[in-house]
């Protein structure tokens, strides 16, 4: 179908662009990569009055790693993410990411910033930047802030940025030594969302799990932290009981709908079998 | 000069195909065409009490609203004509038609789509075809007997006699599902009349003749009023054999007196046109403790859904395979396909022997298992051979080679193996022994699959799985078969060019490059010197359709015939220029006769048989498809480069069909209306390595030995992945597709939740340094 009509705005600074939201308000979208957006306005689940195009505003996209963090602007495409060797080496939780999101069409033009802004449940950005404790910078009328992301999603497809508020840059805290993480993903296809995914993120003291982060893609109405997943395995050791115990609660902690994908039993399944699987191989890359 | 037949000769079409510069049918256009939009009914059953379409033609730009009053023969269909143009009194499915809107504009045409007012009153909806052949089950066609469509019985011998005596005999349930033929062109086209008053249909379709009869009879005028053309053709696999937009396009161009044009949206192609029959087989097979199989006891029921299509003619194949290619005295098969609610069944890549095989070939290897033998073992005591006797009691025809195809996929097997003893990998446990993991094979360093997946966890468990396939090549039981095709040659001394008349369509496999090539190779000239005119029903003889994997055997031959009449005139009797036109009729075939089932069914049958390693990742049910041998008798390669591509392309169809692709339906009602829903495999997704291997045992009627392959590549793919599942984990799946939640179930019973230790990777503990993963 051919979308509705709308007034399309293409600002080239983000002032401009900040202040045609907040002309327009719940009126206007913000189109990046436009892989969710088109789609839902050619099927008219969307229909906004106002398009934001933001692709021609300069700095937005790109990688930098500080001492502190890796800043990824909004608009950088998934496809760069699959380009440097350091975040295979650094971040491979996000390395892991990057390969299984859509298909390699989609990531040329689909933006991690969209991916998280669009707040869907089944994209696999939200549940990596969970488990990483990733920090989103927003630039508004009055001015930038930051929200730390297990405070971004505020339910399904939405968030807590403001209608004339735009995400530009997300912050990923640096992993220090011992640190591991690891995406799993099982999709029926090449191109389509996770029946189920999982993201872990961990640093390890010799065989002891200090810290970790686990967040789960697809089986809830909004991306989920696995929280007492999470609790079992602090400080212990990987052993089967543990990390049996361990994806048990994560699939306890989930919450699925049955669909084409499959059954609520299947996602949960799965969801235990991914978070054993991802816990282990992030374990294991923390101690390369 | 360099042989033609067997040179890769590059497509002539395909540079044109991939810049967009091909004409589809939805690139025709012609001034003052009107646009066409169809109201479809968009419930599963119900009877029509009011329909008002005055405030669809007050909206401007609406030209007129056709319903079933504007059509003068309201029925049609391939087989059957059971099917309306335009329903008036009953729907009996979503998908049927019940109003035409033509306006000015595309955007006015769905306005006034969208106001036309249908009242229905909602009748009883019949989904399940169990349920459709019970007493007192609601009728689909009023006036009817029952909801059977048709019953195919096929006798041979005493089964009962035999499955008692027989040593081992087993018992399978197999369920198969739709399958959506998802070409990449939605059906569109354009229609007016011209100057000779004649109605042209311009579109795409597999038979121009069949097309140009059924659109005649709809407008209740004599067939040379009609005239059907065909544009470039994007993808047919049966699709496109019943009529879905010709006769509505003809019908509003025939009404109105102006060109008209429709394209469908992707979601008005899924529903609106048939699909490949979901199929339920119940079977017996018995066989002797030295693995020669004496009976097959089989119960097939499709679901036709709400209009006959040709369900009648899948149905014969159906269980004319259901005792697959083996050579089996005893033989009880009943076949039923069905009326229900649900989008109707009808013609695709295989006919019914994708579905009958998937059953047949899986209980041959269980039967194997059985009996401790090694599948490839049993094959070659039951396969076909030359003079083996059919079901339906007459010898085969000659050219049996499904012997010579499963000696030349497990040599190739062997090589892939590299010589490592493969007899257990081939062979897979034994029902109800578990051995988990098949030999292990090991990557080459630097191998893309090793690369790709580095160490595997102990969950992912390989296998391999060998089945052998038959398919006839061109029409069956009795129905008219015939191709016809013109030649003429023009020049003085030498000939300068060729014209090739032949109403064959191309619907992508290349048929009309396989039929230059055929002619220009008889003739002794170079390809160029050959035209082809093959897409107009008033300019090209008919050729019969593009299906059952008979242009290359069929219109192959006539063109062969045609041009070395022409050659003789050309050389003997001096013609300039010389024509000649030449009707082939292969060896007659004959419909079953109703007491003894006894015929002949088929003139020539194309053999195939594979071989397939899979990866089962035993903790969440995904099934990788990691190596696909194929190998085929094509009898004579015309093109090589083409016959692999048609091998290739069509193990990835079957892949879809296996794994992913699975068009459902609740209550007569599409949950799987688009290609989010109703998935394909993607390049990504289909095997790393596809493997052709090309036999040319001449066959005794096709054009240079030439036979058919194009159906092949779909029948033995499933049974050989389900066997090769098997292999990896010691359960059968018997239901398509292999879904991770349906291999897992089989697996684990994950629904009662336990641990199993080995599914996170290797069992053990600490330090995780010690794992691989």
């Amino acid at each position: 179908m051919i979308p509705s009509a709308f007034d399309f705005y293409a600002p080239r600074t983000l002032d401009e662009a900040i202040a045609l939201l907040a002309e327009h308000g719940d009126e206007a979208k913000v189109l990046a990569g436009g892989q969710s957006l088109i789609p839902a306005m050619r099927f008219r689940l969307a229909a906004p009055a106002v398009l934001v195009d933001i692709n021609g505003i300069g700095g937005l996209d790109g990688l930098r790693e500080t001492n502190g963090h890796l800043a990824i602007g909004a608009l950088t495409r998934e496809a760069a993410l699959e380009e440097y060797t350091f975040i295979r080496e650094r971040y491979p939780l996000l390395a892991d990411a990057a390969h299984v999101i859509a298909d390699p069409l989609v990531r040329n033009r689909a933006t991690v910033g969209g991916n998280l802004a669009h707040a869907d449940p089944a994209n696999d950005h939200p549940a990596v930047m969970l488990a990483y404790g990733a920090e989103l910078a927003a630039h508004g009328p009055r001015g930038a802030r930051t929200i730390p992301i297990d405070d971004f999603f505020t339910g399904m497809f939405s968030t807590s940025l403001e209608p004339d508020e735009l995400l530009t840059e997300i912050r990923i805290p640096r992993p220090g030594p011992g640190s591991g993480g690891a995406y799993l993903k099982v999709e029926r296809k090449v191109g389509d969302y996770a029946i189920s995914a999982v993201a872990v993120q961990l640093t390890m003291d010799g065989p002891t799990i200090r810290t970790i982060r686990i967040a789960l893609t697809n089986v809830s109405p909004t991306p989920i932290r696995a929280e007492e997943a999470e609790r079992i395995l602090t400080g212990q050791t990987l052993t089967d009981a543990t990390l049996e115990a361990a994806g048990q609660a994560a699939a306890a902690a989930c919450d699925p709908s049955a669909d084409l994908r499959g059954s609520i039993e299947y996602k949960r399944d799965l969801t235990r079998v991914l978070v054993k699987r991802a816990v282990r191989r992030a374990a294991e890359r923390a101690t390369k | 000069m360099e042989p033609l037949i067997g040179a890769p000769v590059a497509r002539p079409d395909a540079l044109a195909k991939v810049t967009g510069a091909a004409r589809y049918p939805g690139d025709l256009d012609r001034p003052g065409t009107l646009h066409l939009k169809v109201v479809f009914a968009g419930r599963p059953h119900a009877r029509i009490v009011g329909l008002d379409v005055t405030a669809a033609e007050a909206v401007p730009g609406v030209v007129a609203v056709l319903t079933a009053a504007d059509v003068p023969h309201n029925a049609y269909g391939l087989v059957e004509a059971d099917q309306p143009v335009l329903c008036g009194d009953v729907v009996r499915f979503v998908g049927d038609r019940v109003a035409l809107v033509a306006a000015e504009s595309q955007a006015a045409a769905e306005a006034g789509a969208r106001l036309v007012r249908v009242v229905y009153d909602d009748l009883p909806v019949v989904s399940d075809p169990r349920a459709a052949l019970e007493p007192g089950a609601p009728l689909v066609h009023a006036g009817r007997a029952s909801n059977l469509v048709a019953h195919v019985p096929i006798r041979k011998g005493d089964a009962a006699a035999a499955l008692a005596a027989a040593d081992v005999v087993l018992e399978g349930e197999f369920r198969t599902s739709w399958q959506e033929h998802a070409f990449l062109q939605p059906e569109a086209g354009l229609a007016y009349i011209d100057e000779q008053g004649r109605v042209v249909v311009e579109t795409a379709g597999q038979w121009l003749h069949e097309d140009r009869r059924q659109i005649a009879e709809v407008l209740g005028l004599p067939e040379e009023q009609v005239v059907v053309r065909y544009v470039a053709i994007g993808g047919a696999f049966g699709g496109r054999e019943d009529l879905s937009v010709q006769h509505l396009l003809a019908l509003a161009a025939w009404r109105l007196r102006r060109p008209v044009k429709i394209v469908w949206e992707r979601e008005e192609s899924m529903v609106g046109h048939h699909k490949r029959h979901p199929v339920q087989i119940r079977c017996t097979w018995g066989a002797t403790r030295a693995g020669k199989i004496v009976a097959v006891r089989a119960e097939a029921l499709a679901d036709g859904g709400a209009y006959a299509s040709t369900s009648q003619e899948v149905l014969k194949c159906i269980a004319l395979f259901a005792s697959g290619c083996y050579d089996v005295d005893h033989i009880h098969v009943d076949a039923y396909a069905v009326y229900t609610n649900n989008v109707p069944a009808g013609a695709f890549r295989g006919f019914g022997a994708p579905q009958a095989q998937f059953a047949s070939e899986s209980m041959v290897t269980r039967l194997a298992h059985a009996l401790g033998m090694d599948p490839v073992a049993i094959r070659r005591i039951n396969l076909y051979r030359e003079g083996s006797i059919e079901p339906t009691q007459h010898p085969l025809p000659p050219g049996v080679s499904v012997r010579e195809c499963l000696e030349a996929c497990v040599e190739r097997l062997a090589q892939e193996l590299g010589g490592q003893e493969n007899e257990a990998a081939r062979r897979g446990p034994g029902d109800g022994e578990r051995i988990p993991v098949p030999p292990a094979l090991s990557w080459p360093p630097g191998h893309p699959i090793a690369a790709a997946h580095g160490p595997q966890p102990t969950a992912l468990k390989r296998g391999w799985g060998i089945a052998c396939g038959i398919k006839n090549l061109g029409y069956s039981f009795g129905f008219p078969e015939q191709a016809t095709a013109s030649v003429a040659l023009h020049g003085g001394a030498t000939i300068e060019h060729a014209e090739l008349r032949i109403g064959a369509a191309d619907v992508g496999q290349g048929v009309h490059l396989i039929l230059r090539q055929i002619v220009a190779e008889t003739l002794g000239v170079p390809l160029d010197v050959v035209r082809i005119i093959a897409d107009d029903s008033a300019e090209a003889p008919n050729a019969g359709s593009a299906s059952a994997s008979r242009l290359t055997i069929m219109a192959g031959r006539a063109a062969h015939d045609a041009a070395a009449a022409a050659l003789r005139l050309w050389r003997e009797e001096e013609e300039r220029p010389a024509r000649a036109t030449v009707q082939y009729c292969p060896p007659a075939t004959t419909p079953l006769d109703p007491l003894t089932t006894a015929g002949r069914p088929n003139y020539a049958y194309g053999y195939a048989a594979q071989a397939v390693e899979v990866e089962v990742d035993t903790a969440t049910g995904q099934v990788r498809v990691l190596r696909v041998i194929s190998a085929h008798d094509v009898g004579r390669a015309v093109n090589r480069q083409q016959l692999e591509g048609q091998i290739e392309g069509g193990v990835a169809q079957a892949l879809g069909y296996t794994l992913m692709e699975q068009f459902q339906m609740r209550d007569g009602r599409v949950l799987t209306p688009g290609f989010s829903t109703y998935l394909l495999p993607t390049i990504l997704d289909t095997p790393p390595e596809i493997i052709p291997v090309v036999l040319e045992l001449a066959d005794p009627e096709g054009p240079y030995g030439a036979r058919g392959v194009a159906e092949l590549p779909l029948v033995p793919f499933a049974p050989a992945v389900a066997a090769a599942i098997h292999a990896a984990t010691g359960v059968w799946v018997s239901d398509l597709p292999f879904t991770p939640e349906r291999v897992l179930d089989a697996i684990a019973h994950f629904r009662q939740p336990r641990s199993r230790a080995s599914e996170a990777g290797a069992s053990g503990s600490v330090p995780p340094a010690a794992h691989t993963m």
